[in-house]
């Protein structure tokens, strides 16, 4: 029993995480590579930009038991296609926004900039969500019921 | 103060001319006090149109209805239809041309200045009148409602019987029009989110408990979004569409159908429906707040998009409903957008 009590108390969040092909995920690539230490608690998924997230994907992760979801993109100006950051800003500000008005803990759903180059700045935003969300628990306010 | 005899006259008019196909407007319901939509199609029919602060609904709807219809004749007439509006529901058009989904050669809009006090809330009305019947509502010199019951009238100031809407609206008279029936009185708003002060104070808990209540309530009707002249697309995301799955049916078109969201009125999936739909109008709801009208559980639908509406202002500062020309706000970006939420 101690032990099983043990498993319990440690909340392992789980997070997705869109991110961008030409820039963020290639930073967590770079950190792949350069063997640099970060939580295991992300599911990466490849979206062509940070623009092409539709707030759909944001709520229908939430709604298959994501505990975070993290939309990564270029800096403002590095953007392949020039501008789709921008949009991204944009739409996910009213996301953001409308989550946080429904009542779910803002810690849920971040935005952040990752450049190709960045592999330790995605590292140490991977382990500060982590940290965030340890002490939220299990996201059940939009999870579906299985 | 509005003349019904102005309307119905530039109604004949553009009747008798053939400038239009119909004329959409308010009729006298003949059960009771709420007014109906009615098409007019012969000039001999205007006398049917009335304006009174009852004639709540937003007529836009039915443009996007009309090109619909447009889209499936063989021969369609091409003559632009009439349409009676209110500020707020000019604002829809506004968003309507704005989205290229109609030009402005399709409508020939009569426009209505609500003249400061806007229109009345059923809800509110039925309060005050405590099961009494109310015949009619005016508005009086003084901008107050008079409500006329069996046993004579009641004088009620604007702030009790007005819909929430109206006490909020920033421009109530029509932005966009082609005759302009009463004046362009401007009134002055100085708390234009107020309805939403009170949910903004709450914690993040009591904000949970009180939506997780009320997304609850759903019954998936999808009468907001029958109601919504801004929800005109063919296929919906909501809607699983029938998909016959053969022995032929390859895999990229079974990939093809992702069903978002269950069918099922359960609240998760209540709300993934809710927030998607509060989405896809942010910069678009022009706050005629049909939703809310028409929800059968009373579920305060408003407040999602009148939130958005005014991050909208605040964030960016947009206004929808406003400029036809101007590009969308989802569609457009400024370098100083703010960004202090990123890491």
């Amino acid at each position: 029993m101690p032990r099983r009590l043990k498993m319990a108390e440690e909340f392992e969040p789980r997070i997705v995480a869109f991110l961008c092909k030409w820039c963020s995920s290639a930073g967590s690539d770079l950190a792949g590579v350069s063997r640099m230490q970060y939580p295991p608690n992300v599911l990466p998924i490849t979206v062509m930009c940070s623009g092409s997230v539709s707030p759909l994907y944001i709520l229908d992760a939430f709604n298959k038991g994501a505990d975070g979801v993290l939309v990564s993109g270029c800096h403002p100006g590095d953007c392949h296609y020039i501008k789709g950051n921008y949009y991204a800003r944009r739409r996910i500000a009213l996301v953001k926004k409308l989550l946080e008005f429904i009542g779910l803990e803002p810690q849920r759903f971040q935005m952040s900039w990752v450049s190709a180059a960045e592999g330790t700045k995605y590292t140490k935003i991977i382990s500060d969500f982590v940290e965030d969300l340890k002490p939220l628990g299990p996201q059940t306010k939009l999870r579906r019921n299985q | 103060m509005v003349n019904i005899e102005d309307l119905r006259n530039e109604a004949r008019r553009i009747l008798k001319e053939g400038k239009v196909k119909y004329v959409i407007g308010y009729a006298k319901n003949q059960n009771g006090l709420m007014p109906v939509p009615v098409f007019v199609k012969d000039p001999e029919d205007v006398e049917k149109l009335i304006w009174d602060p009852t004639c709540i609904h937003n007529l836009a709807k039915f443009l996007s209805d009309e090109k619909k219809r447009k889209s499936k004749e063989k021969k369609p007439d091409e003559r632009p239809v009439g349409i009676v509006v209110k500020g707020c529901d000019s604002r829809a058009i506004v968003v309507l041309l704005q989205e290229k989904y109609i030009n402005r050669d399709d409508v020939h809009i009569l426009g209505i200045s609500c003249e400061g006090s806007g229109v009345i809330d059923e809800k509110k009305l039925a309060k005050t009148l405590k099961g009494k019947k109310a015949e009619s509502v005016d508005l009086d010199e003084k901008g107050d409602f008079v409500v006329s019951t069996k046993d004579g009238k009641i004088k009620v100031p604007a702030e009790e019987l007005s819909a929430e809407r109206c006490l909020e609206c920033r421009a109530n008279y029509p932005v966009i029009y082609d005759i302009l029936l009463g004046d362009k009185t401007r009134k002055k708003v100085d708390a234009p989110f107020q309805s939403l002060d009170k949910m903004e104070s709450m914690t993040e808990e009591e904000r949970w408990a009180f939506w997780q209540e009320q997304i609850s309530k759903c019954i998936r009707c999808y009468a907001c979004r029958s109601v919504c002249p801004m929800c005109y697309c063919d296929e919906c995301v909501v809607d699983t569409i029938n998909f016959a799955v053969t022995a032929d049916t390859s895999a990229d078109e079974k990939a093809g159908r992702i069903k978002w969201i269950e069918k099922s009125p359960v609240p998760s999936e209540n709300f993934v429906y809710h927030l998607v739909r509060a989405i896809h109008l942010a910069g678009r709801c022009i706050d005629c707040a049909e939703c809310e009208r028409v929800c059968p559980l009373d579920i305060p639908l408003r407040f999602l998009n009148k939130k958005l509406e005014k991050e909208a202002k605040e964030l960016f500062g947009y206004d929808a409903g406003f400029d036809p020309d101007e590009p969308s706000l989802v569609s457009s970006f400024k370098d100083e957008d703010p960004e202090d939420f990123i890491r």
